[in-house]
């Protein structure tokens, strides 16, 4: 886990680090003032897209950062990965859609979880942006 | 034939390997606390290990040595070196330790070599260089290996310890969930699981989830295999401790177990499963009530 002056930067490359992103991520939480809540529900959505970037591409990386302005308190959590992409993404972001026999929830469970969420996703670049948003 | 490896093993034996055992001591650590035994066990050890690399220069010397086609190295001399390197892996000490023991000795064995009158050197040098260059290889191997076994046993047991299934009252089991829950660890859980059932004919299971830091759609998969395992057994499930938060994350997860029961606290979640098994906690007094009538 590396520090940048916005955040901090996660490798995932195994399980152990899908517990690194999302604590990390809990920890920023904390400490900009959101709540249990808030806590819980960005960590669980980190731990989905870490579990996808391994099952579905093996490595990738995860920024989480305070993006707060003057008006709101702001945490953003990017998740990438250079791996195959995602074939469908209307598909994908579906409830029950599994290529590995999962529950298919970790997408569209996630875009539920989360205030904003935006993905992209081509072979060889999956991004995915996701951030929780608290007024001050 | 050789007659300078022959001199080291036999004529000259006693002083090289007396030579060897000080560069031994001297390089060992220094544990105080070292118990004579353990001081004096790995003096023969040296002593074996000694005859055996010099009975494999001399008898097992290819008869072109820069053929690349080495031979293998001796059975014995193999385990011996095995436990020379294990040891030390297992104390915990670095590798440095079972291969600078080992390359004291080639430094020793060259010198004699180099010193030696013998016209014998063009073939002995490059074979000295090939056999302690495998011997160094399996001592790096061995040391590995042992450290990797103790490590994957150590894990192990702390797994187990960390799924421990309690009969909580008769035909009632208890299982505290802890930590981080992935395939391998649900799985073993789930086998504990089955077989506590089983063996205490169970009726009720608790699955406490208190001590689980996040349920994400994969832990959540994880518990719906064990508890529909658990069905087929004819016992019923009744999770307890999911955090409000952790409620309401499943929630928008969109993730339900089905008719699971599922209690806030443990408390709630025993006295559900008592129920189940046609039994309450009750208050000394009524008991007294009924049970004096
Ligand atoms: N980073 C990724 N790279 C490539 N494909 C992906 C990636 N993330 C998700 N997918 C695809 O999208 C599908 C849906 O993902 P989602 O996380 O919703 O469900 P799942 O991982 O299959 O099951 P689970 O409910 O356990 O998360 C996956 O089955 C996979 O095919
Ligand atoms: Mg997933």
């Amino acid at each position: 886990m590396t520090s940048t002056p916005f955040g901090q930067r996660v490798e995932i490359g195994d399980a152990a680090d899908i517990v690194t992103a999302r604590r990390a991520a809990r920890e920023l939480c904390e400490r900009l003032g959101f709540g249990k809540a808030d806590q819980t529900r960005l960590a669980t959505a980190v731990s989905e897209l870490a579990r996808n970037v391994i099952q579905y591409a093996g490595t990738g990386h995860c920024l989480i950062e305070d993006g707060s302005d003057a008006l709101n308190r702001r945490i953003q959590v990017v998740v990438e990965d250079q791996g195959p992409g995602i074939a469908n993404l209307e598909q994908a972001l579906t409830y029950g859609y599994s290529t590995s026999g999962g529950l298919g929830a970790g997408l569209p469970g996630t875009r539920r979880l989360v205030d904003d969420f935006q993905i992209e996703s081509a072979p060889g670049l999956t991004r995915i942006s996701i951030a929780l948003n608290k007024p001050f | 034939m050789s007659s300078l490896f022959d001199d080291l093993r036999h004529s000259r034996r006693s002083a090289i390997l007396d030579e060897w055992l000080s560069a031994l001591r001297a390089g060992a650590p220094q544990h105080t606390d070292a118990p004579a035994s353990m001081l004096a066990r790995s003096d023969t050890e040296a002593q074996a290990l000694y005859d055996a690399i010099l009975d494999a220069l001399i008898e097992h010397q290819p008869a072109d040595s820069r053929s690349t086609a080495a031979k293998d190295t001796p059975v014995n001399l193999t385990a011996l070196l095995r436990q020379w390197s294990a040891e030390p892996a297992r104390q915990g000490l670095s590798p440095a330790q079972p291969i600078s023991g080992l390359l004291a000795l080639k430094r020793i064995l060259l010198r004699e070599l180099i010193a030696s009158p013998d016209s014998s050197r063009d073939t002995e040098l490059p074979w000295l260089e090939q056999l302690f260059d495998s011997l160094a290889l399996l001592t790096f191997e061995t040391f590995g290996e042992t450290r990797e076994r103790m490590i994957a046993a150590q894990s192990l047991s702390l797994m187990e310890l960390s799924t421990p299934v309690l009969r909580l009252w008769h035909r009632i089991l208890l299982l505290p969930l802890v930590g981080v829950i992935d395939t391998q660890r649900a799985r073993q859980i789930t086998e504990r699981l089955l077989e506590a059932i089983v063996q205490h004919e169970a009726r009720v299971s608790i699955l406490d989830l208190t001590g689980v830091p996040i349920i994400d759609t994969s832990v959540a998969q994880h518990l719906m295999k064990t508890i529909d395992a658990t069905r087929l057994l004819g016992t019923r499930t009744v999770m307890t401790g999911i955090s409000p938060e952790g409620a309401q994350t499943l929630t928008k997860l969109g993730i339900r177990f089905g008719d699971v029961i599922s209690r806030a606290t443990l408390r709630a979640g025993i006295a559900e499963a008592l129920l189940m098994v046609d039994r309450r906690i009750a208050p000394v007094e009524a008991r007294r009530a009924t049970g004096g009538a």
